[in-house]
């Protein structure tokens, strides 16, 4: 092995720590490991701006990092953005052994662990054997960074031969490399092979991953319940497993699954999204709330900040407000407004995004009970659907229901109209568009019937009880009509019957009303008048 | 308001694994300062002698803790024996004269938990040490079934001959017994494929002891 001093020379290194003894003291010790170039950062956001704006061969970061993000976190978002290379080194240090600590998933695992406290002697031989073989692995992951899987794969199997013992090292970047070309038989095979001589983690998970992919769920599921099993740390078992029981339309066990993943390593911003989105499905909305918090807490400063973490959480606390003046109500409202708010400066040259975050501030002025706020929203994002070129179903559909909250069933139900004529709306959609569409008309229906019905008793009050019945049997056409409107109905035919005399058209008729009115409970204060009607329409029957 | 004993030791521990942390970096600044002034170098030593024995006392008592942990996992992983070794190697010449020879491919990897080899050598060089040995050879074996062998033989006065008969070990207070069953326990921990860790002693045929760990 070469010495570590010739390693270091001419590479840049960034230390991560959040305690500034032990930051200067890394620092320190990598100078005299012969590091010229080393970068030190205090938290998350401070590493992720250095990594950003420099090329780093070697980063060594403490997993625990106070409050902010941890150390796991920092070499995700430094590899999804790929500003981390696959030939650059990662080492996590940590008050644990390594199998012991939160892993990642299979492609955000650091090149290796160091255990707390350890010594300059431990630093130079972890750090020299690290370097020896990322430094033999070099041409594989040159080639990964090149994007040429193929060539890694044929590097990774003249390699096996000639290191035997960076076998295992090889084989985990091979089976990585064939699931990202989705070979998932060969890559089943691979990690068989290894499972074969040793129970070995990322072998497990691998394997898992594959039976899913190759829909082989129930054995994908026994193989991750074994590996928890062994390893309770390691999440991305859960996730997996989440994954599954969604497949099974199983989404409380998905939900519980990601539970559980939180507890272990609660701050990666797309499981809890995830969680988020299955906790709001299960309307589980405390469980949603908090998620969604999470996710658009964690996701700031991060690389995985989008518009939706705000947008969700906002959804979420709807829950929460309501016209009574309570403290939840209060601080849902404002939490959702703030979180809306952001969603408009941050993303204000989207339009989608500020259409949805004005809906949402619509439905939010709705159920606190501020009704013309509401409206003005309607109006503000009516006028943003009007920018979108193409507007989608799910967008029209909102508007829609902004309409329906604020009710303007006019604009809702022009809109409707259009809706319906799309022909392009999904299993969901249509679905929403048909409950929208039992709304207006429930709603329409009712409000029209009551009109009719308080014109048919001005009628019957100045004994023009012609008229009166006509406007009833107009109203009571619709199987919306109410109790009221109905025993009115009744009434008035009963009066008409006795003014006049009994037809057998008539009795059928207000046979048919009784019917529709079926029982009414002794405890209701309409009892006695729908009691007395039966009586005088027994009566009428037997003067037929 | 009570405290979930288990929560609070962790969190202490984990305080003071950085406090060492700390005390460590500074040991090393002050070595580096000093060096070549021959006036500070036995309160250096002091120091680093001190320190590191506190260290080890930590870790040890971090991996009893582990052990006796209900929940408690082998965390077996890849590692080069030699990274393993080599920071004790320097360690214990350094401290006790104790000289620690590697006497096998330094290329050599095996699966095994390296907080608990750790122990496990650790407790094997002290008990040299205090045996009066100067000297260690490590020798490796393996097998092709995957499990493989580590022997220690030292050239102290060998295993008393009770040790030899027992075939398990209890700690009999700190000072008696400790050390041979946290290197039981630590091997035994290792368990493949229904095989477990063993540990065997035994005494050379020139004098000496010979303690043999079989990964499975």
């Amino acid at each position: 092995m070469a010495k570590i001093e010739e390693m270091l020379a001419g590479k840049r290194v960034l230390a991560i720590d959040d305690l500034v003894e032990s930051r200067s003291a890394m620092k320190k010790m990598l100078v005299i490991l012969g590091a010229d170039e080393v970068d030190v950062a205090k938290d998350g956001n401070e590493a992720t701006e250095f990594i950003l704006h420099n090329d780093y061969h070697i980063i060594i970061s403490d997993y625990n990092l106070g409050k902010g993000r941890d150390g796991q976190q920092i070499l995700e978002e430094a590899r999804f953005t790929h500003r981390l290379k696959a030939a650059a080194t990662f080492v996590m240090l940590t008050g644990e052994n390594a199998m012991d600590m939160v892993m990642g998933a299979v492609e955000y695992e650091p090149d290796d662990y160091v255990t707390k406290p350890f010594t300059i002697d431990v630093m130079r031989q972890r750090l020299t054997r690290i370097l020896t073989i990322k430094e033999s692995l070099k041409p594989i992951n040159e080639a990964i960074d090149a994007r040429q899987n193929e060539k890694a794969l044929e590097i990774c199997d003249l390699f096996i031969d000639k290191q035997p013992r960076l076998k295992l090292r090889v084989l985990r970047i091979q089976g990585r490399t064939l699931m990202r070309l989705k070979r998932f038989e060969d890559a089943l095979k691979l990690y068989d092979a290894v499972l074969n001589e040793r129970d070995i983690n990322w072998a497990l998970l691998g394997k898992a991953t594959c039976l899913f992919n190759l829909e082989q769920l129930d054995e994908a599921e026994s193989i991750l319940n074994y590996t928890i099993k062994l390893h309770p740390q390691y999440v991305q078992c859960y996730d997996l497993l989440s994954k599954i029981h969604v497949k099974h339309k199983k989404l409380q066990d998905a939900q519980e699954d990601l539970m559980r993943a939180v507890q272990v390593s609660p701050k990666q911003v797309l499981r809890q999204m995830e969680l988020g989105r299955l906790a709001f499905a299960n309307k589980d909305e405390a469980v949603a709330e908090k998620a969604f918090k999470q996710s658009m807490r964690l996701a700031r400063h991060s690389c995985y900040r989008s518009a939706k973490n705000y947008l969700l959480y906002a959804k979420s606390v709807q829950h929460k407000i309501s016209t009574a003046n309570t403290r939840d109500s209060r601080d849902g409202s404002k939490d959702a407004f703030r979180a809306l708010e952001e969603v408009k400066a941050l993303y204000k040259d989207n339009n989608d995004y500020v259409f949805e975050a004005t809906i949402l501030e619509g439905a939010t002025f709705t159920n606190l009970g501020k009704e013309e706020d509401a409206k003005a929203c309607a109006a503000k994002a009516a006028k943003l659907l009007e920018n979108v070129m193409q507007p989608s179903g799910v967008q029209q559909l909102s508007m829609v229901q902004l309409y329906l909250d604020t009710r303007q069933h006019a604009k809702a139900q022009d809109l409707l109209a259009e809706i319906d004529k799309r022909g392009d709306l999904n299993k969901t959609e249509t679905r929403e568009l048909k409950k929208a569409q039992d709304q207006i008309s429930e709603k329409v229906v009712r409000e029209y019937t009551t009109e009719i019905n308080d014109r048919a008793i001005e009628f019957f009050e100045r004994g023009q009880l012609t008229q009166a019945i006509e406007l009833f049997d107009k109203a009571t056409v619709y199987k919306e009509a109410g109790l009221a409107v109905l025993l009115n109905a009744i009434q008035t035919k009963i009066t008409y019957m006795d003014q006049r005399a009994p037809t057998r058209e008539m009795v059928n008729s207000v046979n048919d009303l009784l019917e529709r009115v079926g029982s009414i409970p002794a405890s209701d204060e309409r009892y006695s008048r729908w009691q007395q009607l039966i009586k005088n329409q027994q009566r009428l029957i037997r003067s037929l | 308001m009570s405290f979930d004993l288990n929560t609070l030791l962790s969190a202490e521990l984990h305080d003071i694994k950085n406090l060492m942390q700390g005390l460590n970096s500074c040991h090393e600044t002050l070595a580096e300062q000093l060096q070549g002034q021959a006036l500070y170098q036995d309160n250096l030593a002091n120091i680093q002698l001190h320190s590191q024995n506190l260290n080890h006392r930590l870790i040890e008592l971090l991996s009893i803790l582990k052990l006796q942990n209900p929940d408690f996992n082998c965390s077996e992983d890849e590692h080069w024996l030699i990274d393993t070794l080599t920071p004790l190697m320097h360690e214990f010449k350094q401290l006790n004269n104790l000289d620690i020879q590697a006497n096998f491919d330094a290329e050599f990897n095996g699966f095994y938990d390296e907080q608990l080899l750790e122990i496990a050598l650790r407790n094997i060089f002290t008990n040299a040490n205090r045996a009066g040995a100067t000297q260690v050879l490590v020798d490796i074996q393996e097998f092709d079934d995957g499990s493989w062998l580590i022997q220690l033989t030292d050239n102290g006065p060998g295993f008393k001959s009770e040790h030899l008969k027992q075939d398990t070990f209890t700690p009999q207070g700190a000072e008696s017994g400790l050390g041979l069953y946290l290197i039981e326990q630590a091997v035994s921990a290792h368990i493949r494929a229904g095989k477990t860790g063993k540990m065997k002693l035994d005494n050379h045929e020139n004098g000496g002891a010979i303690t043999q760990l079989l990964f499975p």
